[in-house]
């Protein structure tokens, strides 16, 4: 009877153990389709204002494991040159008038519009945040998710992702009280060849800027990794050199 | 009628940019990959109108200094159209880099032209770890926003516009990279050499010596900590630190130290006698930036000068040129000037000159959703005379590419104080900005 009250006891906990880690498994996959853990890409956002006016900006960036990732302005004239550096928690501004990184938050946005600092720097999300809840809808999974810590933009994320190809369709960011900040609708498979076929266009709304919307559009993802000094302070105004 | 010519053609100029930019082709989801295609050869920069209207103070003591000769009464004028263009040459390990600076403009019944090179240098970069630059360069060293007591091998910064690119010196430069996993995440470290020869880097210090200075940084439990250093003629050395950490997401602070031993300083006593002092000084600044959840940024520094002039320094540079004004009005001379012409391009003519100063920025980003609209008020506050500058100022960059600028500065403080006698009381300035 003890034994197999022990036996009952460990395959509960096994159970429960198990039930917590698939979830952030299913998570770490999403990533994994979205970009490869260390990848150069090439990004356009498009700030589109009520009125149709519009405000683009184009960004090469490098991604090194979990948590490094720095990216360059190549357009508009008036920003090409600016590079924006993450580690972490922390981020920098590096403006070429200026001559050298300032600290930023990940709440600001260096670009304006819809799209802020987390959004344009953004890491891996299982790197960022935990699945407090899976549920399995039709043809789509639905993660809740949690920031790990309060240094990350959202308090909470509605993940939304293909069941099969496990490709995000659309992601919820919202405060702690589940008030919803922003929606990225992610559309446009593309294959990126290297095996990398995602989503090649997020569009942003958010109902604190009515009428607005950001476009995130890539135009090249491929797998590369660079030495751990790219991403330093010292570095940053030298980004243009890797492309 | 010059000043207007000045001003249409700048006005065309611009609106012909902006004609052009509402004149782009545009597709939602377009995003070709000759978009981002890299040639070896690029060119950039800027070019900008900036005319300012002044009601002067007719009888401070810099508006006699600078219109002694040729009164511009009040209200006055000027307008420049300055351009500074960037050129840049990239293959391989080498790069090549210049950034000019040229202005014309109108300016009490004369038309200045000013040409200069601010940056020009060559670069390679053997690999990721080592970058070696020699030329013309700004290396922009500290943490400060509006001052850098830190900055050894810069010119001054003009705190009333930090972000302005300024002229650089001729050096040769490296960066050694290292990067680690801990607590210890970056490491680099920058020597530099500075000539100084006939032609090159003449005002720096003296000619026909090599000045060295360097800096350590360290990205250490996510703080930036720079260690820096200079050294060179007859044993004079400085050595400063500075630190910057986020405390929370919204949260950055920021501290730079210097120590100054043996620096010359040159005031006038109070007799009015000039004087030449060795002292060990000290330079340090404290701030703050903080980001409130409406997106209200406050930038606050304290900035400390130990050599800077003192009260009664300062009123005895002001009664000099007082006494020099009186005296050209009563006999033409202008003898008296020189003197005081020559402190001004000293320490008296810093553009903070003083020991004590407060420095408070407030932003607002787009507020009542006007997207690219950010208005702002600068305060700078002389602690040591209690005269201060109060700027507000409208930024719009909704246009591509161009930038607007309004600011109205309103400078206050009594007689012998360092506001109270600037040339002005009030400035409006507009800077219309295209880049290309």
């Amino acid at each position: 009877m003890k034994r197999l009250l022990m036996v009952f006891i460990l395959l509960f906990f096994t159970a429960g153990y198990a039930g917590e880690e698939e979830p952030d498994r299913l998570l770490r996959e999403i990533d994994r389709n979205l970009n490869p853990e260390s990848y150069e890409s090439y990004r356009k956002i498009i700030n589109i204002e009520p009125d149709g006016r519009k405000k683009e900006y184009v960004l090469f960036s490098l991604k090194k494991g979990v948590d490094k990732l720095i990216a360059l302005f190549l357009a508009p004239a008036s920003d090409k040159g600016r590079s924006t550096l993450r580690l972490g928690d922390n981020m920098w501004l590096y403006v070429p008038n200026v001559g050298k990184p300032i600290r930023i938050t990940s709440l600001q946005s260096v670009i304006g519009g819809v799209f802020n600092n987390a959004d344009i720097l953004a890491l891996d999300y299982s790197a960022e945040y935990k699945v407090e809840k899976l549920e399995i809808k039709g043809g789509e999974y639905l993660l809740h998710l949690k920031a790990r810590n309060r240094s990350v933009a959202y308090d909470r994320i509605r993940l939304r992702a293909e069941k099969q190809r496990k490709i995000p369709v659309r992601i919820d960011c919202l405060t702690e009280k589940n008030m919803l900040i922003k929606t990225l609708n992610f559309k446009n498979i593309k294959d990126f060849t290297g095996g990398i076929v995602r989503p090649s266009v997020i569009e942003t709304v958010s109902p604190l800027y009515k009428g607005y919307r950001s476009i995130m559009i890539f135009s090249k993802i491929k797998k590369r990794s660079v030495g751990d000094e790219v991403f330093t302070l010292t570095f940053m105004p030298r980004v243009d050199s890797l492309r | 009628m010059r000043l207007l010519i000045i001003l249409t053609l700048g006005c065309a100029a611009l609106a012909g940019m902006a004609l052009r930019i509402y004149a782009e082709d545009d597709n939602e989801f377009k995003f070709e990959e000759s978009e981002v295609e890299k040639k070896p050869f690029s060119i950039g920069g800027y070019v900008e109108l900036f005319p300012s209207l002044y009601i002067a103070d007719l009888k401070s003591a810099l508006f006699r200094l600078k219109y002694y000769q040729n009164n511009p009464g009040s209200p006055y004028a000027d307008a420049y159209l300055r351009l500074q263009p960037e050129l840049t040459f990239e293959k391989g390990i080498f790069k090549a880099f210049a950034r000019a600076y040229e202005a014309f403009g109108y300016s009490n019944r004369r038309w200045p032209f000013d040409l200069r090179l601010y940056e020009g240098y060559a670069s390679l970069k053997p690999n990721q770890h080592v970058v070696i630059d020699a030329g013309k360069k700004t290396l922009k060293w500290g943490k400060g926003y509006a001052w850098n007591p830190v900055a050894f091998v810069d010119r001054p910064k003009n705190p009333d516009d930090p972000e302005l690119a300024y002229e650089g010196y001729t050096v040769a430069t490296a960066d050694f990279i290292a990067s680690f996993t801990g607590p210890l995440k970056t490491l680099s470290f920058t020597p530099v050499v500075v000539p100084v020869y006939k032609g090159i880097n003449e005002n720096f210090g003296g000619a026909g010596h090599w000045y060295f200075a360097g800096k350590l940084y360290l990205l250490f439990f996510d703080t930036d900590i720079d260690f820096l250093f200079f050294t060179g003629l007859e044993n004079n050395y400085r050595l400063g630190i500075d630190v910057s950490r986020n405390i929370t997401t919204n949260l950055e602070v920021h501290g730079e130290f210097a120590y100054l031993p043996g620096i010359t300083k040159l005031s006038l006593g109070t007799t009015g006698m000039a004087r030449k002092r060795k002292i060990n000084a000290i330079a340090a600044l404290g701030g703050i930036r903080y980001l409130t959840e409406i997106e209200t940024t406050v930038i606050i520094e304290y900035y400390h000068n130990a050599s800077g002039m003192s009260v009664s320094e300062m009123r005895s540079y002001y009664f000099l040129i007082n006494e020099a004004y009186y005296t050209y009005r009563a006999t033409l001379k202008e003898l008296p000037f020189r003197a005081a012409e020559a402190l001004t391009e000293g320490a008296y003519g810093r553009f903070t000159p003083m020991k004590n100063y407060l420095y408070l920025r407030v932003s607002q980003k787009e507020p009542f959703d006007i997207l690219y609209f950010t208005p702002a008020l600068t305060v700078m506050f002389n602690i040591d005379d209690l005269s201060f500058s109060l700027t507000p100022e409208l930024l719009y960059t909704g246009v591509n590419n161009l930038e607007l600028r309004f600011r109205y500065a309103f400078l206050w403080g009594g007689r012998n104080s360092e506001f109270g006698e600037k040339p002005a009381d009030h400035r409006w300035d507009l800077r219309a900005r295209y880049y290309f």
